[in-house]
């Protein structure tokens, strides 16, 4: 299995008021990977498109905000009529090294999967290594990190996520997962290591109340997602 | 003083008419106006004949007659209420993808005027591009 091409390859970063950092993350994916980048604007009010722009990249901007996970799937839908076999999902604020961009092809090259996630196990704080627990047993996936922004997405998985169907999930977490596994795809992650946010927080874990809501909206998208098949898919994907 | 049934009889009829005047002006569309007349029509019948509640309670067994359009009130209200949020999901997705959309064809556009190439020549476009 030889390493996704470069050119086929789409970088695909959601960025809202990440003016400060987006130019930097989109330089780093660039030299990394010298693959297209684009910056899905989601609303911003602060200049991060030109920002983008000025640092190379392509832009399209999202006139109604839409979350992390709508930015994304604009992206997505773009680089699926666009041609291209590959995208990457980046965050906008810097946390994601773009060196540790070629150790996701790699790992994709290695076991052919269809989504390969850049996992930062150490960066795990106690509230999160609970919640990781909980929706481990819950969804039946075994996976390390569910809300790493850092993913590499194959055709087949491009294809899936486009539809309408994931359309109203809101983030890029244990919703797009569940959906890829029921639907067979294979799973895989690499440890990667992560920078301390150079500006900005977790919109996820920001306080104990943020993350309970958090929790009780994902139970409950377990709960409606939650049938035999994906089930079964998801024990292939953990390759058990 | 009035009579309770004049007063019931004001209040339906008003409802009733609130209601006829809303469809007419095109405030209330399509599958809205139809559920909504319904509901103008038996406010109508109720107000101006309170009878009809009474009969309904010897029929359906409820020893406290009045209670009975309550409760089927409280029901349709949740029943309504059910499909409202049913239809603001479906809203919601319809919304975000209209706006995906209208950001990839914006950026199209733009590049297009601009008369660059295509980012990535498009191998295989598909004809027909779902919303």
């Amino acid at each position: 299995m030889s390493l996704p091409a470069p050119a086929e390859c789409l970088a695909v970063i959601p960025a809202r008021d990440e003016v400060a950092t987006v130019g930097a993350v989109v330089c780093g994916i660039r030299a990394a990977l010298g693959c297209a980048v684009l910056v899905v604007d989601d609303a911003s009010t602060d200049g991060t498109a030109s920002a983008a722009q000025l640092a190379g990249a392509t832009v399209l901007r999202l006139p109604i905000g839409q979350g992390a996970w709508g930015a994304s799937q604009a992206g997505i839908r773009f680089a699926e009529r666009n041609g291209y076999r590959w995208v990457i999902t980046v965050d906008a604020d810097g946390q994601h090294d773009p060196a540790s961009l070629p150790l996701l092809l790699a790992r994709q090259a290695q076991e052919s999967a269809n989504v390969v996630i850049g996992t930062c196990v150490e960066r795990l704080s106690l509230p999160k290594r609970i919640a990781w627990q909980y929706l481990r047993m819950l969804t039946g996936l075994g996976l390390r990190d569910f809300t790493s922004g850092l993913r590499l997405y194959d055709a087949s998985a491009m294809r899936i996520l486009a539809t309408p169907e994931a359309s109203l999930l809101d983030f890029q977490d244990v919703g797009v997962l569940m959906l890829l596994a029921g639907k067979g795809l294979k799973i895989s992650e690499t440890p990667v290591t992560m920078r301390a946010r150079i500006e900005g927080h977790s919109r996820v874990f920001a306080s104990w109340a943020m993350v309970a809501r958090y929790m009780f909206n994902t139970t409950i998208l377990c709960i409606s997602r939650l049938d035999i098949g994906s089930r079964n898919n998801a024990a292939k994907a953990r390759g058990t | 003083m009035l009579d309770a049934q004049i007063t019931a009889a004001i209040l339906g009829v008003c409802l009733a008419g609130a209601i006829f005047y809303l469809v007419r002006r095109d405030h209330l569309h399509g599958p809205y106006a139809a559920w909504w007349l319904m509901v103008a029509a038996a406010t109508l019948i109720l107000g101006i004949f309170p009878a009809v509640v009474t009969w309904l309670g010897l029929l359906t067994g409820i020893k406290y007659a009045p209670v009975l359009p309550i409760i089927v009130a409280l029901s349709l209200i949740l029943l309504r209420l059910l499909k409202l949020d049913i239809d603001r999901s479906r809203q919601e997705r319809q919304i975000r993808r209209l706006t995906q959309k209208l950001a990839i064809l914006d950026h199209e556009l733009q590049s297009l005027r601009a008369g660059e190439a295509k980012p990535a020549q498009a191998q295989s476009t598909p004809e027909t591009w779902e919303d």
